[in-house]
């Protein structure tokens, strides 16, 4: 195994623990809505949150940049340059976290100044990390974009694939500055978030899970490299056509000009389309190479990002993408169902498809399968489906009874949030993230056992490809 | 727009993509497994996505363009399926020569 696929095992370990913490801080959080005084004024609700989607985003960050180092010399043959930065790197990395963790729980805020800035909070949501971690996460990423140029420098090669992740890293990498100005109008400020969030998810992130998917479904299904780059070419342009301007689907509500309302509307609602022809991909690919697949749960998980993309960021954000419906939709929690849906399903179910493609691999094993891993596969999904059908609910309760008929005034925000309804749908949230935190230790446990029998009776080591 | 307005109009919408999602995958798997009755169901998802469109375009308080946008948009859905089958067949029968 090269150093480089190695450090990815590290990285998966470390994602694998923060979708845990991840977890605990959903189900924390879920647990206000159930009783808002909840350890009032000792840890609040904004704190929970914020450990909750921090980690969020930390987790799926590392999961990609694992699954990078791993597929990384296996595309160029040889091992990556400057690979022990990143392995110091990575520690200095996880240190970071875990101080930035324990001060969000102890310290947990400061006052509007500077020292609050670099120490405790920098205020953006998702990215709230304290200047001085932000520092750090910058060092860790430009290290990787390092890594990946100058090793396909160094081998003289770039691949299809390579070369879009390469082109792509470069304003994902550029966007997460955006966790770093200090504006104080806060229509700017919130103009320029838009773009870390939006171009994120719906552009950057997209075209770093399709690189990633073409290489997991080359190793799945031994498909070869001239198809799946000519269909990664093809979806990246769709996708990136309609993600890009579909950022003005954020501008309708925070004081930018009325002109974002029809190019919000217009290009997002035309997000679906690029989505509905990788859900036909991955029918194709099913129909055709189903049989010869060895890796049951990799096969299952990349079908679930396809369809999970689809329905979370396809169907559900269109729902409420047209500006007349966003009116009311906006803020509630139906945007948040729509979140779980589609971060779970683009993004979550890609990384834990490439962890099994990973350790079939390292654990040498023909056959990969286990009863485990369909519990973990199974609790999961359903609890996630779950959740945000309970949000989706409650979010539209919020519409109806605060929106279109309460008129949007506090009043009406109290009555809806106390509307049976509103309150089933919470205890439902709540249940289903119980069931959800179950299938999260199926999945470990098959993800430290699975194979391990079959590596035994094959002891040899993945060698280098 | 009236709570009942609302409440119809999102749910139209989401309703409809997900026919056009169950047209995408009922025709790939008809394709895929050569089963006319399959490739039907998927027709079927797809009138029934139309007949969305038609609910939304009549009944709806949404915009006139934003109507005109979601007639075009629904014929365009119509032939994503079968184009993504085409384009995907043609890259892997390249493949193979
Ligand atoms: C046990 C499982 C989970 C529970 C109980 C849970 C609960 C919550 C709660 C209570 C919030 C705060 C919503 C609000 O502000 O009202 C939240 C926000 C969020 N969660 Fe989760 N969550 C869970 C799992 C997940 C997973 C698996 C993902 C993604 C893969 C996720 C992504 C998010 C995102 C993106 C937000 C921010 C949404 C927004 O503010 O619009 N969560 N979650
Ligand atoms: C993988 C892709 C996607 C992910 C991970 C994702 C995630 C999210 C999250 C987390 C939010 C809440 C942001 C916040 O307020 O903190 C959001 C908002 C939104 N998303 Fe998505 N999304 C995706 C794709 C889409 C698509 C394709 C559409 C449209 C068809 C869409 C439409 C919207 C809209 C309209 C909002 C704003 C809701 C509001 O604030 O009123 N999203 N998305
Ligand atoms: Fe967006």
């Amino acid at each position: 195994m090269y150093r480089s696929q190695k450090l990815a095992l590290r990285y998966f370990i470390a994602a694998i623990t923060l979708f845990g913490v991840m977890i605990a801080a959903g189900l924390l959080s879920a647990l206000y809505y159930i009783d808002p005084a909840l350890l009032y004024n000792v840890f609040d609700f904004q704190m929970a949150k914020i450990l909750h989607i921090d980690t969020l985003i930390i987790w799926l960050l590392m999961g990609f940049i694992g699954a990078v180092y791993w597929f990384l010399p296996k595309e160029l043959g040889r091992e990556v340059v400057g690979i022990w930065v990143a392995e110091l790197l990575f520690y200095v990395f996880c240190s970071a976290v875990a101080v930035v963790a324990v001060v969000f729980v102890v310290v947990q805020y400061g006052g509007s100044n500077e020292f609050s800035m670099w120490f405790i909070n920098q205020g953006r949501k998702y990215v709230e990390a304290p200047r001085w971690a932000a520092v750090g996460v910058v060092a860790v990423v430009l290290t990787f974009v390092f890594n990946v140029t100058a090793t396909a420098w160094q081998a003289r090669r770039i691949t299809g694939v390579l070369g879009v992740l390469i082109l792509d890293l470069v304003p994902l990498a550029v966007l997460y500055l955006d966790a770093f100005p200090k504006i104080t109008n806060m229509s700017h400020d919130l103009y320029w978030w838009w773009w870390l969030v939006h171009m994120w998810v719906e552009a950057t992130w997209e075209v770093l899970i399709g690189c990633l998917m073409a290489w997991s479904l080359m190793e799945l299904m031994g498909t070869s490299r001239r198809i799946v780059e000519t269909w990664l070419y093809i979806e990246v342009m769709l996708v990136l056509g309609t993600g890009i301007l579909g950022l003005g689907h954020h501008y309708f509500w925070i004081g930018t000009p009325q002109y974002w309302l029809s190019i919000g509307g217009f290009f997002s609602a035309l997000e679906p389309l690029p989505l509905l022809g990788m859900v036909v991909h991955a029918v194709y690919d099913a129909g055709t190479h189903h049989m010869k697949t060895t890796n049951r749960p990799a096969f299952y998980w990349v079908l679930a990002e396809a369809f999970g993309n689809f329905i979370g960021a396809g169907v559900f954000g269109f729902m409420m993408t047209l500006p007349q419906i966003n009116l009311y939709s906006h803020g509630t929690q139906w945007t948040v169902s729509h979140g779980h849906f589609a971060f779970w399903g683009a993004y979550a179910c890609g990384v834990i498809a490439i962890m099994y493609l990973v350790l079939q691999r390292t654990r040498s094993a023909e056959h990969f399968d286990s009863r485990a891993w369909k519990w973990g596969f199974g609790l999961l999904n359903l609890g996630l489906v779950g959740m945000v059908g309970g949000l989706l609910i409650a979010g539209i309760t919020q519409a109806i009874y605060e929106r279109a008929e309460g008129g949007s005034t506090l009043q009406a925000f109290v009555a809806a949030s106390e509307h049976p309804w509103f309150r089933s749908a919470m205890y439902a949230r709540f249940i289903f993230g119980i069931v959800f935190a179950l299938g999260y230790f199926a999945l470990v446990y098959d993800l430290l056992a699975i194979g391990r029998r079959a590596a035994v009776a094959a002891p040899t080591q993945a060698a280098p490809a | 727009m009236t709570s009942a307005a609302l409440f119809a109009t999102s749910a139209a919408l989401g309703l409809l993509v997900l026919l056009g999602g169950a047209y995408g995958v009922l025709y790939a798997l008809g394709a895929a497994r050569s089963s006319p009755s399959l490739t039907g169901a998927g027709y079927a998802c797809y009138a029934g996505q139309l007949l969305l469109v038609l609910v939304v375009c009549l009944g709806s308080p949404l915009a006139s363009l934003w109507k005109l946008f979601m007639a075009v948009s629904g014929v365009v859905y119509g032939f994503i399926p079968p184009a993504t089958w085409r384009l995907l067949d043609s890259i892997h029968h390249n493949q193979l020569q």
